[in-house]
């Protein structure tokens, strides 16, 4: 009895030591140990016990469905990520005003709505057209064609056409099932919404949301993602995961990858050693010379926290002090978003996300303007299905445009 | 109806199990109702407070393609998956009766694949679907199994069907224990008797062995039949859902059971009163076909 009466007074202790703590929750499972490390020695230095939660990667939960627990039970975090306008507005009633913070004027990337910032950006993300340098350079294709539709397939039809030589399962690795839904209905869909179009220009997503369907653009953009099924290795593209899409390249299976350069910790570990950079998508017929480049999630501190001190505290350390940059570039690999940092990753493809940024060529990321729920449940069965070979060219931008129209109900 | 009257010390024993009881299931179910008639979003959306809105969310369901698709694919799925469940471990539990050597080990080896979790066991087979299938197909010289078209994973119907295989391999092992219980208490005398009049093996079966057990058949279809309507971890991991169907001419999820679509309405779509209305639709579904299923097979019972 004195044991257990014992336990339970630890037991009480340790919760009420850690009811002064903070709680980070954030959708990057990749960064989790990095950041771990980093937070338990903040915590040290502060004296401030962080607990960090990372919820997401492939099937079943993500960091929303568990915020949804967390807010339910009472226990909801001081910080937590957001992806985007619409994830904001499930949210926009915890989530703290950050206008004041010293951070702010050093990033052009922050989470910013009706004139007020709301979100810390927790790095700066790319995508384009991932390629394998070296099979590219022995196939004869050179990468400066690779800014339109035309110069896409001539080089994957001359590499098709060279596959047994160059040791290749398939030109592209791409994935379309239905759990890489964001790849295609995320990713890739953004191509329709942002290429060729000036950072920040919504006139297509306002269209599209309105239901108003620019039938050229879509119909080249469905050429496009054509041309990406048709080029890809069936298998990986219809029951393929994450692993085995990245895996392929990583192997030197195929030429491009379809990701953008959260890869670099998987290629690292995977001992990859060929060099490789993005090109542009290939989704219109004119040229458009530029990446997919912003910043994918964002911190929010929220309002209800009973350490809000701490918590901005924890973000401003990430930025001012050389450990928490240190962590974010070196640790998590990430490219900073903020002008102060000095330090570069080390990663292939972060380092082309940066020389694309460095020279002013980046399209913008739309995708977040579309909820979850259309992107998920209406648009990536469509894509999925054209992968499939289930239906046809005209009937894949019959449906997209259906669903466009749907949306101005 | 006879009443009985209970000291106050019989609810003072029960009380625990009660108070359990109501904690986890009775107000959770009584709230889940009240909110399916409301805007709940579960999330802090601004100036968003909680109102009635009616029937709102039920006519939702209505016009929802892809709930009618899930209703109709998880009674599809049910049926298959009681029938091989409750095939293949009656013919198991009749095997595991038989005097065979090393029968314990067995016994054991059939149950194993239900103590492993639903979601490791879903990764699991889909990664021997995906990868171990093919590589074997190619080393033994069936290459076309390697071919992306025939991928039990590939096909919403083949998927469906691969459902079934692991829905069988994870369940059939506890269902046969309950039928080895079951065919354990036949008494020996009987299938001497049967023996000695010369009736032959699939009559002693029929005769004797069926309907000594149909106790067990109640129990066993009510499981399998209840288990597979909520079958929800399997699902998640070996199919997520996919892939694609077309369905009164939209794409949608091709292997999605009931148990995913409510979960994925709630939690993925934002909209957990819409979510909530489901889980009400579905839970008087399976009471209905619950109770009429016990009362089917009580009539059938016989009592030694």
């Amino acid at each position: 009895m004195k044991k257990l009466v014992l336990a339970l007074a630890a037991l009480l202790v340790t919760a009420a030591v850690f009811a002064q703590g903070i709680t980070l929750a954030q959708n990057k499972p990749e960064i989790d140990a990095a950041l771990k490390a980093y937070a338990a020695v903040w915590s040290k230095a502060n004296n401030v016990p962080v607990t960090v939660k990372s919820v997401g990667g492939g099937t079943g939960m993500d960091l929303d469905s568990q915020l949804k627990a967390d807010l339910a039970a009472g226990d909801m975090p001081d910080i937590f990520a957001i992806n985007g306008l619409e994830n904001y507005k499930e949210w926009a009633d915890l989530v703290l005003d950050l206008s004041g913070e010293r951070w702010v004027k050093n990033t052009s990337v922050a989470f910013k709505y009706e004139g007020k910032v709301y979100g810390y950006p927790v790095a700066v993300e790319g995508w384009g057209m991932a390629y394998n340098a070296d099979i590219l350079k022995k196939a004869g294709v050179d990468p400066k064609t690779l800014v339109n539709y035309s110069g896409y397939k001539a080089a994957f039809q001359k590499i098709d056409a060279q596959k047994a030589v160059l040791g290749l399962k398939s030109v592209v690795s791409m994935a379309a099932s239905l759990d890489m839904g964001w790849v295609t209905a995320h990713h890739n869909f953004n191509s329709l919404l942002s290429n060729g179009l000036p950072y920040g220009d919504l006139s297509v997503v306002n269209a599209l949301l309105a239901g108003k369907v620019d039938a050229r653009r879509l119909s080249e953009y469905a050429d496009w993602v054509e041309l990406l099924f048709k080029y890809a290795d069936k298998a990986v593209l219809t029951t393929g995961n994450y692993d085995a899409q990245v895996g392929a390249f990583a192997s030197g299976q195929a030429a491009f990858l379809h990701q953008g350069n959260w890869t670099d910790p998987n290629f690292a570990q995977a001992k990859v050693t060929f060099p490789m950079a993005f090109a542009p998508h290939g989704s219109m017929a004119r040229a458009t010379d530029g990446i997919f480049v912003a910043a994918p999630s964002f911190y929010c501190v929220n309002k209800n926290s009973r350490n809000l001190a701490a918590a901005k505290k924890f973000l401003n350390d990430l930025v001012f002090t050389e450990a928490g940059n240190k962590y974010m570039v070196l640790d998590a690999g990430s490219i900073p978003a903020f002008s102060n940092v000095k330090l570069n990753p080390t990663g292939q493809l972060s380092r082309s996300v940066q020389a694309w940024a460095a020279a002013g060529k980046i399209y913008s990321w739309n995708q977040y303007y579309f909820t979850e729920d259309f992107r998920n449940k209406t648009l990536a069965p469509i894509y999925n299905q054209f992968a499939a070979g289930a239906v046809t060219k005209a009937q894949f931008i019959d449906l997209m445009t259906k669903a466009f129209q749907g949306l101005a109900k | 109806m006879r009443k009985t009257k209970h000291p106050p010390v019989f609810w003072l024993f029960l009380a625990p199990v009660i108070l359990a009881f109501a904690l986890v299931i009775v107000i959770p179910f009584l709230l889940g109702v009240y909110y399916s008639f409301t805007n709940w979003s579960a999330t802090a959306r601004l100036g968003d407070s909680l109102k009635a809105v009616g029937l709102r969310n039920f006519a939702g369901i209505l016009k929802d393609p892809s709930f009618t698709y899930s209703f109709i694919l998880t009674v599809v799925y049910t049926v298959l998956n009681m029938i091989v469940i409750n095939v293949v471990s009656f013919s198991l539990a009749m095997l595991v009766t038989r005097k065979l050597k090393g029968r314990n080990v067995y016994r054991a080896g059939f149950f194993v694949p239900n103590l492993i979790g639903g979601l490791i066991l879903g990764y699991v087979w889909q990664f021997i679907f995906n990868n171990a299938v093919p590589s074997i197909g190619t080393m033994i010289g069936f290459a076309s199994w390697a071919d992306a078209g025939n991928l039990l994973l590939a096909k919403s119907t083949t998927a469906t069907i691969a459902m079934v295989l692991v829905g069988t391999w994870q369940y059939a092992g506890y269902i046969m224990v309950i039928y080895v219980a079951a065919i354990e208490t036949i008494p020996q005398e009987l299938i001497e008797a049967a023996q000695i009049d010369g009736a032959s093996p699939f009559r002693r079966l029929r005769a004797i062995t069926l309907p000594l057990t149909r106790q067990a058949f109640t129990i066993t279809i009510f499981l399998t039949l209840v288990n597979s309507f909520k079958q929800f971890d399997v699902n998640v991991s070996l199919t997520g859902g996919g892939p694609s169907a077309m369905f009164l001419g939209q794409p949608i999820y091709g292997t999605q059971l009931l148990a995913m679509n409510i979960y994925n309405q709630g939690f993925k779509s934002n909209d957990m009163a819409g979510g909530q209305a489901r889980a009400v639709v579905f839970f008087l579904v399976l009471v209905i076909v619950s109770i009429i299923q016990v009362s089917v097979n009580k009539k059938r019972e016989i009592e030694l």
